[in-house]
């Protein structure tokens, strides 16, 4: 097995066609806003201007304080993605693993157990009422 | 020195190719969709631009081009800009990582990779560069300082994160499989052996659900639901920024049917279970043929989303929540839990047993699960099919 640099030197130049690709992404993106904000014509006025709420004089500003359910799922959120990121690494080597071998359990114990207590934390957020919307 | 050349140069080739047409994909998915949701509704669709309306998208374009450009007051000026961009972006930088042809094999014996990276964490960026697609929506309805689209961009992100989960957990099923996250090794397990809808239909199944839900599509379009967010994050956008959005949407739709081609139905394989297959490397005439194969499949996943959103009503947003996180969750992580013990014992080709097994102990169980809090029973609405008084079942 070649020494971790030299890999890392072969991989490297496989990551330049995304490089290229993002920034041909970003110019595609800035040149469709700049050219319909050159091309279209502009005309103002004070009730065109004003926003939409359909047909009626808008009440107040939008930027108010909303559901707190919201901040809370997205809270229960952050804890399954991270998990689920651990997770992927794990897969890739359990799968090559000698099925039925000591190790092969080892692996598989441990992450059940790690599975265990997310699902835990998951009952516990179900019983206290994270998933109702009604 | 340059032997990571001819690679580079295909990839950029194919990247190249490959923008192109997911760009006017999306532009003549609008018309498709408007011909399917004219079919289904016994009408004839666009017509009049062109012969059958084929030059219906060129005159939108140059229409949606040439329109005002229109900024409200009061609205965050740089994130109202920026989001139409951050929406299309993400969804144009995923099919990098897609397969889109085996392996072009020189008379040399050397041969590269058709697809743009061939990184060995390629189904993680696919994910990580799908997912991003949520700052758009939630920074354009922010930015918008309108009641309607602050609350389809909460919606949108809530929805979108909460989809996510389910499908990172079906994912990993079919890592866990395949034992590899390089989609080449991924398609070329399916080549020879069996697809991995026939091995996982559940986690396939799991997986299309939460793409319509991360693409916005109907019956999860309750983001831009016209009758009650008149059309959600994107209220107050217009000409080419509101056109960027509807871009992101299909772009990102084209992008996901890709990868569920790839990762259930073996991208360019021909023959569903094991057997006679196409081989993976081989002269230029066999990857414009796999290029086409898996084209076609991306072309009927499409069309399946399409003939859904035109069939199914839409949820309810207490609906969508409870069907992500008190349904599809626990069922992913059943399967999750079927796979690594089968992969455990070695029982690979069993898999499908395993998700029907998932089923029946499902429905066996059913009658202990916790049931929904009976809200919706209680609102007798006239003519619906709760009119009629039904018992109280308390809060």
């Amino acid at each position: 097995m070649p020494p971790m640099s030299l890999m890392l030197a072969n991989q490297l130049p496989l990551y330049l066609p995304i490089v290229i690709l993002i920034v041909m992404a970003i110019i595609f993106g800035a040149v469709n806003i700049l050219g319909s904000h050159l091309l279209g014509p502009k005309r103002y006025g004070e009730e065109k201007m004003s926003t939409y709420e359909s047909g009626m004089n808008p009440i107040g500003t939008a930027r108010r304080r909303f559901n707190v359910r919201f901040y809370i799922l997205a809270m229960t959120f952050l804890v399954f993605d991270v998990e689920i990121i651990f997770l992927y690494p794990w897969a890739v080597d359990f799968a090559q693993l000698e099925p039925g071998s000591p190790e092969a359990g080892l692996f598989l114990g441990r992450i059940l157990f790690f599975l265990l207590m997310s699902v835990i934390a998951y009952v516990y957020a179900w019983k206290k009422g994270v998933f109702r919307w009604d | 020195m340059y032997e990571w050349l001819p690679q580079f140069i295909t990839s950029m080739v194919v990247i190249l190719v490959v923008l192109h047409l997911c760009l006017g994909a999306a532009a003549y998915l609008i018309l498709l969709e408007r011909k399917v949701c004219a079919w289904t509704q016994d009408r004839i669709g666009p017509n009049r631009v062109g012969p059958m309306g084929l030059l219906q998208p060129l005159a939108d374009g140059l229409k949606l081009f040439v329109k005002e450009e229109f900024v409200p007051r009061g609205v965050d000026r740089l994130l109202f800009l920026l989001a139409p961009a951050l929406t299309v972006i993400p969804a144009l930088i995923g099919f990098v990582v897609i397969p889109w042809g085996g392996y072009l094999e020189f008379s040399d014996g050397s041969r590269v990779s058709i697809m743009g990276a061939d990184i060995n964490i390629g189904v993680i960026y696919l994910i990580a560069a799908t997912s991003l697609g949520v700052y758009g929506v939630g920074l354009g309805g922010w930015a918008s300082n309108n009641k309607y689209s602050f609350l389809g961009g909460l919606r949108a992100s809530a929805q979108m994160i909460s989809y996510e989960i389910p499908m990172g957990l079906a994912l990993l099923c079919v890592v866990l499989t395949a034992g590899t996250l390089l989609p080449q090794e991924i398609v070329s397990k399916q080549l020879g052996g069996q697809w991995y809808l026939l091995q996982q239909p559940l986690a396939a199944i799991l997986f299309y659900i939460c793409l319509l839900a991360e693409a916005g599509r109907a019956p999860f379009d309750l983001a831009e639901a016209e009758q009650e967010l008149i059309a959600g994050w994107h209220t107050e956008y217009s000409s080419m920024k509101w056109a960027l959005f509807f871009m992101g949407e299909y772009v990102h739709l084209v992008v996901g049917s890709a990868f569920f081609a790839t990762l259930f139905m073996g991208g360019w394989s021909i023959n569903p279970v094991t057997g006679w297959d196409l081989p993976q490397s081989g002269s230029i005439w066999l990857i414009l043929l796999q290029f086409g194969i898996v084209l076609g499949k991306v072309f009927l996943l499409v069309f399946l989303t399409m003939m859904v959103r035109w069939t199914l009503p839409r949820f309810r947003f207490d609906q969508l929540m409870k069907l992500a996180w008190e349904g599809l969750i626990p069922l992913s992580l059943l399967v999750l839990l079927m796979t690594s013990v089968f992969v455990y014992l070695g029982w690979t080709e069993w898999l499908w047993a395993g998700s029907l097994g998932c089923l029946a102990l499902i429905w066996l169980i059913l009658p202990w699960l916790p049931g929904s809090s009976g809200v919706n029973r209680r609102v007798p609405l006239v003519g619906s099919r709760f009119s009629h008084p039904t018992p109280d079942r308390g809060p």
